[in-house]
């Protein structure tokens, strides 16, 4: 009900001056322009690039990345950040790996649940003690590590019986692969349980004005802590797709995911302020990272530039998705 | 406590051990302390003192190349660290993107700086002076105990009878009253990050002291113990209060409670678990009192 009433002055000065709208349009389109100009390069760098094999390789790469990003995406449109996701999705591997022998078909839900009940946690510190999401999440980070390094003795957790997460590693129809269609219906899903209930209208109110938000009667810590819930059902989630196509698991395994994960959402033009934005630009975001990664050293750029161009695209594409009317003091 | 708890813990040998262990992050906090007062956040000091560690390793003698150039490689490796820190300021001010966006940024830029020059082949250093700053000791102390505590000094001078280091602190507490009252505050920012990156680039050319190599993962965790050491000082992430010397207690803080808790036998993987629990308990205490206010949190 409220989002209406939110986004009304951002409509309108819009109409007095006409420079910004094309501009916001093409920043709208951006990810998807992105997308389209990378596959045109590395077709015309590398025309083995689009073959099938390679296709169903990038999309293998891309699956993990995309339900990370599609997680954190919606903490995102509530104005947080979540950057614990990469060492919950590590742990979750350590716990995976470990839990297989026991418990089987059910080691997986069992590990996304965990990892969900840790991602409302989380949440619920975030929101019941007023500590800036960043700050609860940094903290979580660095425990979750500790744990999981705790918990697997430091190193790599073998799986010798990986049946249970197998089906994973399979390839639907013989050609797309199975962990590149979850990631899809993950992303579905959610984005359509979003759409089909109120809960959009609550998370971009509560991203756009809080207090807003909060005075129109939005459960505003309510849909805090679930969006940090769903974030950590997602990490869980892209642990057993890493488990099954690495056959371990490791207390680090996940974490060089955070900065992709961080990059695919701002890539797809989810304004960090919160609000604005969708999960499916979040999956373009993660398929134009995932091809950047894969599309340097097809060009012939060493990987160590991998990271420069991640932090480099971070601060970019923050600045210029940025809500700029809405922030007048910046820490 | 643990000195209850350890006989090892009360002797000599481990009160050296922990003040010559503390003094790399002392610097490091030293610098997070300034952007921590202003109510911004700096997660670059991992990249940035990587990619300091691998420049000074291969300006100083060393086995990859045939460069010499002793404290002038040490004063460059120092510079980089402020051009990092001088480039998240930028991206805070004229880009406006938040600081712990940007300066994750900048972290990835510098780490994969420092992977770059370290091209495959560990750098390792035969600079007889820096390495002596490892282990040779004046009074007890080894040289970076002494270099680490003449930051700390510095850092208290500015802090206290600079502009920049008043007007730190009043960025933190009031920065619109501050823009209102016709101080421009953009430049002061950018210096403030500056200088944060000038302490970390330190910070990087003594653990390549200490390891005897420039390695990438030179400052592997020093991001978050810092901001641990700081906030256990009593400077609140808010920005306005805390300092120098508040830091330099937390830092002391921090090392005797990681000391102490390897010495009582807690796995030293606990570390950074406790680190966590340590900055999300203290900033939940701090703002208690703010609590009913202040309805939003980001």
């Amino acid at each position: 009900m409220s989002t209406p009433v939110a986004m009304q002055p951002v409509a309108e000065p819009a109409i007095g001056a006409n420079s910004p709208r094309p501009a916001r349009r093409l920043t709208g389109f951006m990810p998807l322009i992105a997308l389209a100009a990378l596959v045109v390069a590395l077709a015309v760098a590398d025309p083995d690039f689009l073959t099938l094999r390679s296709l169903t390789a990038v999309s293998r790469t891309a699956a993990p990345l995309i339900v990370l990003a599609a997680g954190a995406t919606l903490i995102v449109l509530c104005g947080g950040i979540d950057l614990s996701i990469a060492a919950l999705a590590s742990l979750s591997t350590v716990l995976l790996a470990l839990w297989l022998p026991d418990l089987g078909g059910l080691a997986t839900p069992a590990v996304i649940g965990v990892a969900a009940a840790i991602g409302a946690v989380q949440g619920a510190a975030h929101v019941l003690l007023r500590i800036p999401s960043f700050i609860v999440t940094l903290g979580g980070m660095s425990i979750l590590s500790a744990v999981a390094l705790v918990v697997s003795g430091a190193g790599t957790v073998r799986v010798v019986d990986d049946t249970p997460v197998k089906w994973l590693d399979l390839y639907v129809a013989g050609y797309v692969p199975m962990s590149a269609a979850m990631a899809l219906v993950v992303v579905a899903l959610i984005a359509a349980i979003l759409k089909a209930t109120p809960l959009h209208s609550w998370v971009s109110a509560t991203g756009y004005s809080e207090s807003a938000a909060r005075l129109a009667g939005t459960p505003v810590d309510l849909v805090k802590i679930g969006a940090f819930c769903v974030s950590g059902a997602c990490a869980g989630f892209a642990a057993a797709m890493l488990v099954s196509r690495q056959y371990s698991g490791g207390p680090t395994m996940a974490d060089n995911l955070l900065l992709p994960a961080v990059a695919a959402i701002v890539v797809g033009g989810t304004a960090i302020t919160g609000g604005h934005g969708s999960l499916w630009r979040s999956l373009a975001g993660a398929l134009v990272v995932t091809l950047l990664r894969v599309g340097l050293p097809i060009v012939g750029v060493p990987s160590a530039y991998e990271q420069i161009l991640y932090g480099a695209i971070i601060v970019v594409a923050v600045a210029l998705t940025l809500d700029w009317s809405k922030v007048s003091i910046i820490k | 406590m643990f000195a209850a708890l350890s006989p090892q813990f009360r002797s000599i040998e481990n009160v050296q051990n922990i003040v010559d262990a503390a003094a790399v992050l002392a610097v490091v906090t030293c610098g997070i302390t300034f952007v921590l007062m202003m109510g911004s956040i700096d997660l670059s000091a991992a990249g940035v003192m990587g990619a300091s560690a691998l420049t000074v390793s291969l300006l100083v003698a060393n086995n990859r190349n045939d460069n010499d150039f002793g404290l002038a490689g040490v004063a460059v490796a120092v510079l980089l660290g402020c051009v990092f820190g001088c480039l998240s300021g930028l991206a805070l001010v004229l880009l406006k993107v938040p600081s712990f966006m940007a300066t994750l940024g900048v972290s990835a830029i510098g780490l994969g700086v420092a992977t770059l020059m370290f091209a495959g082949v560990q750098p390792n250093i035969s600079d007889a002076m820096l390495k002596g700053w490892a282990i040779e000791r004046l009074l007890g102390l080894s040289y970076l105990t002494w270099i680490a505590a003449a930051c700390v000094l510095a850092g208290w001078l500015v802090q206290r009878y600079t502009r920049l280091g008043r007007y730190a602190f009043a960025i933190g507490g009031a920065e619109e009253v501050l823009t209102l009252s016709g101080v421009r505050v953009k430049p002061y920012k950018v210096a403030v990050f500056t200088l944060a990156g000038a302490f970390y680039g330190l910070g990087g050319v003594m653990v390549t002291s200490q390891l005897g190599a420039g390695l990438v993962q030179a400052g592997n965790g020093y991001d978050f113990s810092a901001i641990t050491a700081a906030v256990v000082g009593g400077t609140l992430l808010t920005g306005g209060r805390g300092g120098i010397l508040h830091s330099a207690v937390g830092v002391v803080l921090v090392m005797v409670l990681t000391n102490g808790l390897v010495q009582v036998g807690v796995s030293p993987y606990w570390q950074g678990g406790v680190e966590g629990l340590i900055v999300v308990a203290a900033v939940a205490v701090a703002v208690i009192p703010q609590r009913r206010r202040n309805q939003v949190v980001k």
